[in-house]
């Protein structure tokens, strides 16, 4: 019976915990509604996670009365994490134990430019630490992922052409300008590798490579748990290798990369006659619900683009392959003809299979890597030391990991 | 606890079917009947050319964004469709068939659901009462509240927003969050057709980001979407095809995947100047 009761209890602690975490940022009174729970219970459950350190309350007003804020503890302060992809912007903002307290996407224009993204980026942070009740002070630093190679230490695509609109910015300047913040910025690729080998599907894995599908394909190398980015930040631009010696001119001025083969428009081009205009939005969700069109054209991608990853492999020698970006969505509509692809190259297979896998991750690994960033440069300047994830394990829920 | 790995996906939740509406998916969107199509339809308010022969189709599973200057007309036709005013001439379809919408009850009886620039909300009534208000759900006299929360609540989720419960006055809420419910009550009875009239005017970057969002769910539930603004960025970002209207004419037809944004100035301020689109080419 009290186990029963005690169990209740604990659900009900863990509804109250995941609802603030949903909202951000919730009165006692709006939390009562959003849990269906009674006042009393919400009221001694606060009570108790504000003791445990889980959750912090603090006089705020609603609609001319006085009411209790409540919000996920935090640990000293807040990190960005801004993943601009080519038809969206993702902002999310985690504390110091990686615990993720607010995030928001917003959908941007087909060659949107560097000054509107980047100041909607900016005013998208402070929104969402309004959200949260925190203001910039609270905010450590911010990691920002582009689709571009890029040169870390200035934000500045390092291939011109590819990113349109963005050469020649400086985006590590625009926005440490506009927030007065540290920023490091880095290819969605290189942070969706470094998520998923630290959190996700490679978590445990020493050599990873991870590849992102989506309207281009990128992929990011982890070598020996070190995120390789190569001299000029172009390691892993698989996008742009040759497949096709007589094909089209890529943005980048090369021919026939593998970008103009399965990635936007090309992707889509060929159901254009019997689905109309279709995004790659549209594509993964077709492709998902059984559409044999649009699980053809991506079912063919997976197999060009394993045949490259394949290649890859083959110069890396990666303990496994993580396959994300919006077209992992769909699955092994996706990976499987991957897998296949790369389970023809003899040699990679000797040891052991090499492992292809979808992320755990899923569209958000890349801003959760570009958190990851941003959190351990803090960390570096906090103990002048090697970043140290395993030092953050503690959970501030007080359940169990 | 897990840290990174909270619900992943926000987009997709299968195959979609609201009780009357389509089923959403396998169909190709190409030859599909328009949900709505315009022709020829034109509104004068004494020496007001306010709409002048335009021409306008959205088909189902399609964002169709409606771009001018002030005065172009594009709220006079959001009114014209949304049977709000009558049109003097023109031609008015809803799935291939001849229609008239004489009030605006006609027009939600059609399936088109609007969101006017000042929302029409009642301040004073909660979010579920506001989502039905004229169409409370009755058995005998009595009102469902019950199932009218319950169905609240789950187009809230649907368009994954963030407003925390359906009891709350709208007094109450961010203008964002007054967005969402008016945008939420637009589902109600099933559409098939949605217009937006500016629904990202004086909104702060983060609900803005939501109403787009919304806008790409209403998209993906199959349904016709027409999107009036003033903010280009906005309507690149979520629109797939968008129309500018000039001095109450047709003035350019874009792919919004494609267009760019000193294109669409310029048929906009009227740099360039579209030939009349023959009325035939609509039947095409």
């Amino acid at each position: 019976m009290s186990g029963s009761q005690s169990s209740l209890r604990g659900a009900n602690r863990a509804l109250v915990v995941e609802t603030v975490k949903r909202y951000g940022g919730l009165t006692q009174v709006e939390l009562t509604a959003a849990t269906g729970l009674s006042p009393a219970t919400v009221s001694s459950i606060v009570k108790e996670l504000l003791a445990a350190g889980a959750v912090d309350t603090r006089s705020t007003i609603r609609s001319g009365r006085r009411a209790q804020l409540v919000t996920i503890a935090r640990r000293t302060g807040l990190a960005a994490g801004v993943d601009v992809g080519r038809r969206h912007l993702r902002v999310a903002l985690a504390d110091v134990t990686r615990e993720i307290v607010a995030e928001q996407s917003l959908p941007l224009p087909a060659e949107h430019r560097a000054d509107t993204t980047l100041d909607r980026a900016a005013l998208l942070v402070v929104d969402l630490l309004e959200r949260l009740g925190a203001s910039l002070d609270d905010l450590l630093g911010l990691g920002v992922g582009l689709p571009a190679p890029v040169e870390p230490g200035t934000g500045l695509v390092t291939v011109r052409g590819v990113l349109r609109g963005w050469d020649e910015v400086p985006v590590v300047h625009v926005l440490a300008k506009r927030l007065a913040k540290p920023v490091l910025v880095d290819n969605e690729a290189n942070l969706g590798a470094l998520a998923e080998s630290r959190f996700g599907a490679a978590r445990g894995y020493q050599d990873v490579v991870y590849v992102s599908v989506g309207a281009g394909t990128g992929a990011g190398i982890v070598l020996s748990g070190h995120l390789h980015r190569g001299f000029g930040g172009t390691a892993g631009e698989i996008g742009h290798v040759q497949v096709d010696p007589q094909g089209r001119i890529c943005r980048c001025g090369s021919r026939g990369c593998l970008d103009t083969v399965v990635g936007y428009p090309a992707l889509v081009e060929p159901l254009t006659e019997t689905h109309g205009a279709l995004t790659i939005r549209d594509v993964v969700q077709r492709a998902v619900e059984g559409d044999p069109g649009c699980r053809q054209v991506v079912a063919d991608a997976g197999a060009v683009i394993g045949g490259v990853v394949a290649g890859m492999a083959m110069v890396v020698n990666p303990q496994c392959i993580v396959v994300g970006g919006e077209l992992a969505q769909t699955g092994d509509v996706l990976v499987q003809p991957m897998r296949e692809a790369i389970a023809r190259r003899v040699p990679l297979n000797q040891v052991a299979t090499l492992d292809v896998v979808p992320g755990e991750l899923g569209v958000r690994a890349s801003v959760l890597g570009a958190l990851a960033m941003a959190l351990e440069a803090t960390d570096q300047a906090a103990v002048g030391g090697a970043p140290d994830i395993a030092d953050h394990s503690d959970t501030p829920a007080g359940g169990g990991s | 606890m897990t840290r990174f790995d909270a619900p992943l996906h926000e987009g997709f939740t299968g195959p979609h079917v609201r009780d009357g509406g389509q089923v959403v998916g396998t169909v190709g969107v190409g030859r599909r009947t328009p949900v709505l199509s315009l022709r020829q339809v034109s509104k004068r308010f004494g020496a007001v050319e306010a709409l002048v022969d335009v021409d306008l189709t959205v088909h189902p599973h399609e964002v169709v964004a409606l771009v001018g200057d002030n005065g172009a007309g594009k709220s006079t036709l959001a009114k014209v469709v949304s049977g709000v005013i009558q049109p003097d001439a023109g031609l008015i379809e809803m799935d291939g068939e001849p229609t008239t919408i004489g009030s605006p009850s006609d027009a939600h009886q059609a399936g088109v659901a609007t969101v006017f620039q000042d929302y029409a909300l009642c301040e004073n009534l909660d979010v579920t009462a506001n989502l039905f208000l004229g169409r409370e759900l009755r058995e005998r006299s009595l009102m469902r509240d019950g199932e009218m929360e319950r169905v609240a609540r789950g187009i809230l989720r649907d368009l994954t927003s963030r407003i925390p419960s359906v009891r709350t006055p709208i007094g109450h809420l961010s203008a964002g969050q007054r967005q969402t419910v008016a945008i939420a009550r637009t589902l109600i009875g099933s559409p098939r057709l949605v217009i937006l009239d500016e629904p990202t005017a004086a909104l702060s970057v983060a609900h803005t980001a939501e109403v787009l969002t919304h806008i790409q769910r209403l998209r993906e539930l199959g349904l016709g979407v027409v999107l009036i603004s003033h903010n280009l960025n906005d309507v690149r970002a979520v629109s797939d095809r968008i129309e500018v209207l000039r001095h109450g004419r047709n003035n350019g037809s874009f792919d919004a995947r494609s267009v760019t944004q000193e294109e669409l100035l310029a048929a906009i301020t009227g740099a360039t100047q579209v030939s009349r689109a023959h009325p035939l080419d609509a039947l095409r």
